[in-house]
């Protein structure tokens, strides 16, 4: 048996930080993300697609969104298997309703723990979520689950699994032991968006199209190989088109800066990637306003999306700094000022620093012309 | 360095169309006094043309230097030094323009000239159409044309640019210059974008503000909006369990159970009532039977007890009267013996008394006889009186005393009264038919009725005889009646009456004539004086009845006198025995009454018990007749054993009627109804908010809500990101901008401060105690004086002036002291200064003379006539060759 264990696609998710191409960019992605499972399935001959809960990010979305899933899960073979679950929960007149109302007859949503038999003696145990924050263990209700004939006993559910640490959701706890306990032959899992094996017949798939910034990795789906008696087979496929990627640069020169920059380029294909760079490091002003214009005019631009932090990159005006514009009088002395304040650690000081820059930038850019 | 200029020559220059020349002016003050109208500011603007006028131009301002209507070529030469260097300039303008300028190093001429004077004088090419005074650099400022020193105007940038650069050694800095005016441009651009001139945001700022609160409000709307929706699914969710929880209520039969055995219930407590009704109705039936037999022997009890008492009371009573009648029996034969022996003593009495009157009678004749003859014949004097007498005294002799007829009534009422109690108790017998035969106490009887008061015998045929005794009382009223009867018949004989009626009449006539007779007595009283031998009492009828008399009476000594004494002794003795007769039959009456007395009560008793023990017996007889009277003890019982038998079954039946209060049952069917009728209006309202909700989720389910708050909100954080990021760069760059104004300011105060000191020094003079406060492009902004600021423009036309002149005088000096070629030309000044001023002024410029060239250009002699200074004329006579 082998078959797509995916999760979390998140769809329509609002990405409102974005500017707007950006945004367009993320939300097709995912669901692009459709095509590439629908697509991987068939490649890898799995029949079906088990999504293990959040398909959709609210339990409110566009009919935009749901038309979208819907006829991209349609026009693919496979068997689609979705699981309600915390941002996309199951109840009554609400999204599912929606979602069937439109539905392909290759999507079946599993609103119910009941106990689906997908293929011949082999059943689908699901732990739909019926709430935003369910307090009990949705699985617990597997223990009682008859599947007669079962050669396989496959699993489905939304949440962390408990004792997880504190950077699961909170909600929604699993056993830990539950494919044990439950008699699973496999337990697919939804919620963490990492790709994440927590025994050998636990996983969490992640999600398929990254949607933050928490880890380098790009989106994932599994492909699961199982069979009475035997541990199961997990392959991790990429999906995702994006890399949010997450830097920490130290920096003292502008040297340092350009080959941190190198090295990131030679790792990723910046047109796919979201870089959020954070900056620290002692420089001079002017190699400060090097790098500000480096990541603005260049790296920005080459990248889908920078959100660089660079208050941590401070920017000490050198003596030649100074002494450059001390020679043009007036705006020697303005320098003088705003470096005094800088200094001063007064509230003002961080916009004093800023101003400094910018006068050295504008000053910088008068020489240019 | 000090510019002198020695010589000008013009010719074709407006009005001086033939050649004219000003020579011999000198190194200090000069003073041009000329009327007006004579040219004296076309020697200013002459000179002006001569330096600063390019000659190859053909400006409006060049055009304007040929003598009007005359097309010449204005000629100007100008000898001046410089650094004690002497040079010359000779320029043509307009027409064959050329230009000649020589130094003490040569002769330059054309561009090359132009630029030499720029170089040596420091101005710059003016290509305005008119005049850029800002073009002539330290010169425009410092030759002033008419009425031009009126405003105190700030000197141009060259001015300025050139104070400054030369003040770098004083001041120890630089102005940014170029730099600064590109970045303070871009900055201000910036900033424009950012602000508004007065400071509040605009543009990028303004934009990012207005985002952040639409986003704000789009997201407040959308999540309201969400929340309304999610509050309807919450509702939904809610209302459903609740009517799940009222079907499973509604479906639940318990009510409907228990309401049907209340309703049963209500059947059985509805019978027991009706059961209870019937129980109480036996029961009072039975009951008030046995009540009725009870009361029955209760009654026939009392009826024998009431009989048993009166039969003792009449018992009693008889015998108490059977005693009594003996008594009453002897009293009565004693009343009667007494009342004989009364009869007989009074009988005695009345013959002796007849004996005594006899006797008396016989005296009294006697005595009669001799006092008749004397009564005779008072007698003959009363006869008149006595007929007048007559008629009143019939009536009054009629008459009565009142104690009589007292006593006459009392007996008359006590004959009455006897003859009612005779009445009462007398025994009337009646004879009807023959009374042949018939004789009653020996006489014979007559038909009709009798009364008998005593004991009476009739003899009937044949030797029977019939006695009737009438009671007691009867016979004592007889005899009461008897003796009351004999007492008045005898007091009516005394008084000579027939009867009672009669003496009363009497009685009453005599009184009414006895006023009349009184009158006549008292004439008859001295006829009729007593004669107690005759026996004639006082009154005339004693008379008269004694002389009427006379007739039958014996002479007198013809009759012999009886023993009246011993016949008056047995009189008293007859009437005594006669009394005590009288008392015994009193007493024997008396007697016989006290018994009566004693008897009537007994009597009445005797006959109250009698009828009291005829009631009882009747009573008696009555019950004992009732119906139910021969079977009472036995009916009684059974009645009673019934009624206990029916109070069983009441009690019975009570409980069991309050082992069902229909009341109470009711009440809990109208509970149950009511939950019922409670539950199904829940549900229909339930139902209807379910249906309600189901289609407020359908439609606004369907829109995306939660999508399109989670968009809204991000776009609000991202929108708050771009507005704290606009907001910071909009800080930075007023910042920067503020930061540049303020090292701008200090720097341009560092080169007003040179020649504000210096103008100060002029001022002082002028106005003591005052400070002047210059912008930082030296133009004069205000004076201070006693801490009071007034602006420039606030101040009379004379002091502006003053302050402007003073003021130029200040960049003269400072531009000297930088070796800059300056030289002061006044055309006209100081027209509105007062003298003092004016003194004043002159003498500052007097002053200043000593260090650069000043030209005075006035029309006004008598103000400058006392200057010490070269005098110079326009006037042709001065020109020379």
């Amino acid at each position: 048996m082998r078959f797509i264990h995916t999760a979390d696609w998140q769809l329509g998710k609002p990405f409102g930080r974005f500017e707007p191409d950006v945004r367009a960019a993320l939300t097709d992605a995912r669901f692009d993300a459709i095509d590439a499972i629908g697509k991987a399935a068939a490649e890898n001959g799995a029949g079906h697609v088990l999504v293990a809960g959040d398909v959709f990010d609210t339990e409110g979305p566009e009919d935009r969104t749901i038309v979208q899933a819907v006829s991209r899960m349609a026009r693919h073979g496979c068997r689609w298997w979705l699981l309600p679950g915390n941002h996309d929960y199951a109840r009554n007149g609400g999204l599912w309703d929606r979602v069937i109302g439109k539905a392909a007859p290759n999507i079946t949503v599993l609103r119910d723990p009941m106990p689906v038999e997908i293929d011949s003696g082999i059943w689908i145990l699901p732990a739909p979520l019926t709430h935003r924050h369910n307090l009990d263990d949705p699985t617990s209700a597997f223990d009682a689950m008859e599947t007669p004939g079962a050669k396989l006993r496959i699993g489905l559910a939304h949440g962390s699994i408990r004792d997880f640490g504190s950077r699961g959701e909170a909600n929604n706890q699993i056993a830990p032991d539950r494919a044990k306990v439950s008699g699973l032959d496999y337990l697919a899992l939804g919620d963490w968006h990492g790709t994440l094996e927590v025994d050998s017949r636990t996983w969490y798939a992640g999600t398929p199209e990254t949607d933050r910034f928490q880890r380098d990795a790009p989106g994932q789906i599994l492909l699961v190989d199982v069979e009475t008696g035997r541990l199961p087979t997990v392959t991790p496929l990429r999906t995702g088109r994006f890399q949010w990627l997450k830097r920490d640069w130290r920096v003292n020169d502008f040297a340092a800066f350009e080959a941190e920059r190198q090295t990131l380029w030679n790792e990723i294909e910046p047109s796919a990637t979201l870089l959020q760079l954070a900056i620290a490091g002692v420089t001079s002003l002017s190699e400060r306003i090097r790098v500000l214009e480096i990541l603005e005019a260049d790296v920005g631009h080459q990248l889908r999306y920078l959100e660089a932090r660079t208050d941590d990159l401070v920017a000490q005006p050198s003596e030649e700094d100074m002494q450059v514009l001390a020679v043009e009088g007036v705006l020697g002395s303005a320098a003088q000022k705003l470096n005094a304040l800088r200094e001063s650690g007064s509230a003002d000081a961080a916009i004093a620093r800023r101003a400094l820059e910018r006068l050295f930038v504008e000053f910088a850019r008068g020489d240019a012309v | 360095m000090s510019l002198r200029i020695r010589r000008l020559a013009i010719s074709n220059f407006r009005k001086f169309r033939d050649p004219f020349a000003i020579e011999g002016l000198s190194d200090g003050l000069n003073i041009i006094i000329e009327p007006n109208e004579t040219g004296k500011s076309t020697v200013l603007e002459a000179l002006r043309a001569a330096f600063f006028v390019r000659h190859s131009t053909k400006n409006q301002l060049a055009s304007s230097y040929a003598p009007y209507g005359e097309n010449v070529a204005p000629e100007i030469e100008v000898g001046f030094d410089i650094a004690g260097e002497q040079w010359s300039v000779a320029k043509k303008l307009l027409k064959s323009p050329s230009i000649e300028v020589r130094g003490p190093a040569g002769r330059d001429q054309g561009e090359a000239a132009e630029e030499r004077l720029q170089q040596l004088l420091g101005f710059e090419r003016d290509s305005s159409r008119s005049r850029d005074l800002n073009t002539y650099g330290a010169l425009g400022l410092l030759w002033v044309g008419q009425a031009e020193a009126l405003e105190v105007s700030a000197p141009g940038r060259m001015v300025r640019d050139s104070v400054h650069a030369t003040l770098e050694a004083e001041v120890g800095a630089i102005m940014g210059g170029g730099s600064y005016d590109r970045v303070r441009a871009r900055v201000d651009q910036q900033y424009a974008e950012l602000w508004t001139a007065t400071g509040r945001p605009t543009g990028k700022q303004a934009l990012a503000k207005e985002r952040l609160e639409t986003a704000e409000a789009a997201s407040k709307i959308a999540s309201e909006r969400l929340t309304a929706l999610e509050a309807s699914f919450s509702e939904l969710e809610s209302d459903r369990s609740r009517l799940r929880v009222l079907e499973k209520e509604l479906a639940d039969d318990t009510d409907t159970q228990a309401r049907k055995n209340l309703v049963a219930s209500t059947e059985t407590a509805r019978s027991a009532a009706q059961l209870l009704h019937t129980r109480r109705a036996e029961y009072q039936a039975v009951a008030g039977k046995a009540r009725g037999l009870e009361e029955l022997l209760q009654r026939h009890d009392a009826a024998e007890a009431a009989l048993t008492v009166t039969s003792q009371k009449a018992e009693k009573s008889r015998i108490a009267r059977s005693e009594i009648a003996a008594e009453t029996a002897l009293a009565r034969d004693r009343a009667n013996a007494a009342k004989a022996a009364h009869g007989e003593a009074r009988t005695n009495y009345n013959a002796a008394r007849i004996l005594l009157t006899g006797g008396e009678k016989q005296a009294e004749a006697a005595r009669i006889a001799a006092a008749s003859e004397a009564a005779r014949q008072r007698h003959g004097k009363l006869i008149s009186l006595e007929e007048a007498l007559s008629s009143a005294k019939a009536i009054k002799a009629a008459g009565i005393s009142v104690a009589d007829l007292a006593k006459l009534d009392e007996l008359d009422r006590a004959i009455l009264k006897s003859r009612i109690q005779l009445e009462a108790g007398a025994t009337r017998i009646e004879l009807v038919g023959s009374s042949e035969g018939i004789a009653i106490q020996g006489k014979p009887l007559g038909v009709g009725e009798q009364i008998l008061d005593g004991e009476t015998r009739i003899e009937l045929e044949a030797g029977a005889a019939l006695i009737i005794r009438p009671p007691a009382a009867s016979a004592s009223a007889s005899a009461r009646l008897a003796k009351s009867q004999t007492t008045l018949a005898d007091m009516l004989t005394k008084l000579g009456h027939s009867d009672v009626s009669a003496a009363r009449n009497a009685h009453e006539a005599s009184r009414q004539a006895d006023g009349e007779i009184k009158t006549l007595l008292t004439q008859v009283d001295a006829l009729t004086q007593p004669d107690t031998l005759l026996d004639l009492r006082a009154g005339p009828e004693a008379l008269k009845l004694l002389v009427a008399a006379m007739t039958d009476v014996p002479a007198s000594g013809t009759i012999e006198p009886l023993d009246i004494a011993a016949l008056k002794l047995a009189v008293e003795e007859m009437e005594i025995t006669s009394a005590r007769a009288e008392g015994a039959h009193d007493a024997a009456i008396e007697a016989l009454r006290k018994l009566e007395e004693q008897d009537r009560p007994l009597a009445a008793a005797e006959v109250e018990a009698a009828s009291d023990q005829r009631n009882a017996t009747a009573l008696v007889a009555d019950i004992e007749a009732h119906a139910d009277f021969a079977t009472l003890s036995d009916a009684l019982a059974e009645a009673r054993g019934s009624a206990a038998d029916h109070a069983v079954k009441l009690a019975e039946a009570e409980q069991n009627a309050s082992a069902h209060d229909i009341a109470a049952i009711e009440r809990k069917i109208a509970v149950i109804d009511a939950r019922a009728a409670a539950a199904n209006g829940t549900k229909r309202k339930l139902e209807t908010d379910i249906a309600r909700l189901e289609g407020t989720i359908e439609s606004e389910g369907g829109k995306g809500l939660a999508e399109r708050a989670a968009a809204a909100l991000e776009e609000a954080e991202a929108a708050s990101l771009a507005y704290g990021r606009i907001r910071e760069e909009a800080e930075t760059i007023k910042l920067l901008r503020d930061t540049l104004e303020l090292a701008r300011l200090e720097t341009s105060r560092t080169y007003v401060g040179p020649v504000a000191k210096r103008a100060k020094r002029h001022v002082e003079r002028l106005l003591p105690g005052c400070e002047l406060s210059y912008s930082e492009d030296l133009g004069l902004q205000s004076i201070i004086r006693g801490n009071i600021d007034e602006g420039c423009g606030n101040l009379s036309r004379g002091t502006q002036e003053q302050l402007g002149i003073l003021t130029r005088l200040a960049v003269a000096d400072m531009l000297l002291e930088q070796g800059r070629p300056v030289s002061l030309i006044l055309d006209d000044p100081l027209v509105y200064s007062d003298d003092a001023r004016l003194d004043l002024m002159t003498e500052i410029l007097l002053d200043a003379s000593k260090r650069m060239q000043v030209i005075l250009l006035t029309c006004r002699d008598r103000a400058f006539r006392h200057v010490e200074g070269t005098r110079l004329s326009l006037s042709p006579t001065s020109k020379s060759a």
